[in-house]
């Protein structure tokens, strides 16, 4: 077994049970500190199929952005454990039975010959030098020019959704505005005013 | 290098779009609160001279451009004009409703705006990258319109279950997509097809892909058994936003379920054919049935869609180039004839009341018979009764089924045809038979006015005189 | 390739072994000696007086949402940096109008207010 295979298992190992740890955690947040341990693990796993870019991306874009919203989310939503957990035993059956029907799936999949080793011939691990993000690098900016462009407009979709969903304007509430603060003059702060001075006596 | 620039000419009408809407979001921004008619305007405006741009610039030759993710042809440039007309007619009908209830803001203009672009992105798509992307500019767009009203604890729910379950529906469709490209190696549909053609046909990995691609796709046009959110969307979120998911994304929907299966995966016909038949046979009777026991007009509107929906899927599953057209006539026209629908509660809601419930068109006659007639032809449209288009369109339809072989689904539509006209009869007695309940005038603009009178004869033109738009539809897919 | 993230393993493995083994010294050696006042939480010498996990204010979610919207933006910075000098000027205007899409959702944000922290 070549040692490259060894990582890969421990990282499968390790992204499974994490991955099932993810739904049979008790604890919300102790849930979403297993799907961040199971990104990092898939992020090994993609450098392994040499795809540096994506398992980059997902540790900077998952891990370190999506998953921080997710505990901001679980924190949010202030979840009674007991309560999502009574309507578990009803629906068990269901969940195990697609469940089932996804594994034979992914089986008949895997071993169709659409994906057989044969029909891809001898794979050779590219040279020290290759860089997964250059070959990415060229055709996302021209080729997929315009899948690139729409993408841009649904990141600006996705600012416009959630700020007109969550944005509301409290009305008495002091902002401080820092260009005010900077043009601000003396004469319209200091107002010197003639004391006469007392007279003692 | 290889690359070539691409010809940027074809996808003009996306540019527009696009362009402006990135221009109404800012200018809204700078425009006080009692001119915010001024958006409306400039959306208007976008949506006229987007049409001008596709229609001014249609080409005898499909054009494919930008590295093969992109098509311009007849058929979309076709689905695309209407798809503005629907639009425009939503932004016109809405109006009134939004700014009764403090919803007239530019985010809405401007999403339903990049909504539209989502839409012409799929009726435009010529790779499944693109397909996806389209579908979800739009369905994020839509997401976020029906939770729009943020303080109805109704819109919310509707718009978690929509959001969730689209969600599923993507990522099943993602996955479909991705066991054809393992299997071909190419996203663009005129290569798949072409791969597909020669490759085993009995291969686990593609019976599997296109079912989970019918399933992605089920769900984004509403069938059974993918329906379960759609009376809750359609019911739940302001009849602004109802009106707008009911009639120009089932265009697209059509689009999208053309250039998937009938172009890309056109060489698995026969495996994808069945998943639609009893996609439409479910469809059809759950839809029509289910639609007798409601009581509000728009959960009653969203089991109709079902129904039509089915309609939709029969031209699409006889797989020749005369089903395709009467499955396109069929989108278009019940696309205006929904659109007129939820235009009638529009028309009939006004500040702080909402007519969507089946008794607030009681006597309806007595209140203005114009619009108790207007709302009788689209109501005869639904249901199929000639001399409107609804009658033509379902004729052209069932031709088709007849056509390859398959009587026995011809029957059973026009069964559940019949036992749906049940529930559109029953609105047209609440109109004319029954007693009037609110006696309050009619409030609406005249220019809302005026657009539902003409879509309601538009309904009874395009019956009487189907051949012009037929004629289209046909050129447009030979 | 992959042979240049062999440190970044070796990294991670010496890591794990650090982190890992402390915890497990800790748990080892330390005394152990638990009781009912030591297992209750601590709250400044009296009792809590709630849940550790309290509702967030909606606030948050919003400044990360657009964080990772800006964070996506980053990430197709990358390979585009990696490759400017071979995809030319017309990969360098694909990212100028990318970055100009979403400079209008940034004026937007920015003019709505999102960035204010009240």
């Amino acid at each position: 077994m070549g040692f490259d295979k060894l990582v890969f298992y421990v990282f499968a190992a390790v992204l499974v049970f994490a991955a099932l740890r993810v739904i049979t955690c008790r604890n919300p947040v102790h849930a979403v500190f297993y799907l961040v341990l199971a990104f990092l693990n898939s992020a090994g796993l993609w450098l392994l199929l040499e795809a540096e870019f994506l398992a980059m991306t997902l540790v900077l874009v998952y891990v370190g952005a999506v998953m921080v919203l997710f505990l901001f989310v679980v924190m949010m939503l202030d979840i009674n454990v007991a309560e999502m957990r009574a309507g578990m035993r009803r629906f068990a059956p269901v969940g195990v039975g697609i469940g089932i029907l996804l594994v034979v799936e992914m089986a008949l999949i895997v071993r169709s010959s659409a994906f057989s080793p044969e029909k891809f011939g001898n794979l050779v691990r590219s040279p020290a030098d290759y860089s997964n993000t250059k070959a990415l690098g060229s055709v996302l900016y021209t080729e997929h020019v315009y899948a690139f462009e729409i993408a841009a407009v649904i990141l600006v979709l996705a600012i416009i959704a959630a700020i007109a969903l969550t944005l509301r304007k409290r009305p008495k509430t002091r902002y401080q505005d820092p260009a005010r603060q900077v043009s601000v003059r003396r004469e319209d702060r200091v107002r010197l005013v003639d004391v006469p001075s007392e007279k003692r006596g | 290098m290889s690359f070539q620039i691409p010809a940027f000419a074809p996808a003009l009408p996306e540019i527009i779009v696009m362009t402006m809407a990135c221009a109404i979001l800012v200018i809204d921004l700078y425009i006080a609160e009692e001119r915010r008619g001024l958006t409306y305007l400039l959306t208007q405006l976008t949506l006229v001279i987007a049409a001008l741009a596709t229609l001014g610039g249609m080409p005898v030759e499909p054009q494919v451009t930008f590295s093969g993710s992109f098509i311009r042809d007849t058929m979309g440039d076709l689905l695309k004009a209407f798809i503005y007309l629907m639009a425009a007619g939503v932004f016109l009908y809405s109006r009134d409703y939004l700014r009764a209830r403090k919803l007239f803001t530019g985010e809405f203009h401007v999403t339903g705006l990049f909504g539209v672009l989502g839409m012409m992105v799929m009726v435009s798509a010529h790779s499944l990258l693109t397909v996806y992307l389209g579908l979800e500019l739009l369905s994020l767009a839509l997401y976020a319109m029906v939770a729009y009203d943020r303080d109805s604890l109704q819109a919310t729910e509707a718009a978690m279950k929509y959001f969730v379950l689209g969600a599923l529906a993507s990522g099943l469709l993602l996955y479909g997509m991705s066991m054809l490209y393992g299997v071909t190696g190419t996203l663009d549909l005129a290569l798949l097809a072409e791969r597909l053609a020669d490759s085993d046909r009995g291969d686990p990995v593609l019976v599997f892909g296109i079912a989970f691609i019918v399933a992605g796709l089920a769900f984004k046009l509403g069938a059974v058994p993918f329906h379960m959110y759609l009376p809750d969307v359609y019911h739940g979120a302001p009849t602004a936003v109802t009106v707008y998911i009911g009639t120009a994304p089932k265009i697209a929907a059509f689009a999208l379920t053309m250039r998937v299966l009938a172009e890309g995966l056109a060489p698995l016909h026969a495996d994808w054919q069945q998943m639609l038949v009893v996609l439409a046979v479910l469809s059809l009777a759950l839809g029509n049935v289910v639609a007798i026991a409601q009581t509000n007009l728009k959960r009653m509107f969203a089991y109709s869609t079902i129904s039509h929906v089915g309609f939709i899927l029969l031209g699409i599953l006889s797989g020749t180039a005369d089903g395709y057209a009467g499955a396109m006539f069929y989108a278009i026209t019940y696309a205006l004839m929904a659109l007129g629908g939820f235009g009638m509660i529009l028309l009939l809601t006004r500040e702080g009341f909402e007519a969507d419930n089946l008794d607030d068109f009681r006597g309806l006659n007595e209140r203005s018979p114009w619009f108790a007639f207007m709302m009788l032809l689209l109501i005869f449209s639904m249901a199929g009764v000639p001399p409107t288009v609804g009658f033509y369109a379902k004729l052209a339809v069932l031709q088709a089924v007849v056509q390859v072989d398959m009587v026995w689904l011809a029957i059973v539509a026009v069964l559940f045809s019949v036992v749906g006209a049940f529930y559109y009869l029953r609105i047209i007695k609440l109109m004319y038979f029954d007693e009037v309940e609110d006696r309050n005038p009619l409030t609406a603009a005249p220019d809302l006015r005026l657009a539902l009178s003409v879509n309601g004869l538009a309904v009874l033109l395009l019956g009487l005189f189907p051949g012009g738009l037929m004629a289209l539809c046909i050129g447009a897919l030979t | 390739m992959l042979e240049n993230y062999l440190p970044i393993l070796i990294f991670l493995a010496i890591g794990l072994a650090v982190g890992g083994g402390a915890m497990a010294a800790g748990f080892l050696l330390g005394p152990h000696r638990p009781d009912a006042e030591k297992n209750s939480p601590y709250e400044c010498g009296f009792e809590a007086f709630e849940d550790a996990r309290m509702k967030f204010d909606v606030r948050y979610y919003l400044v990360a949402i657009l964080f990772i919207i800006f964070d996506l933006e980053i990430a197709f910075l990358f390979p585009w940096a990696v490759v400017l000098g071979e995809i030319g000027m017309f990969g360098f205007l694909a990212m100028v109008l990318f970055l100009g899409i979403l400079v209008v959702g940034f004026i937007y944000e920015w003019k709505k207010g999102a960035l204010e922290w009240e």
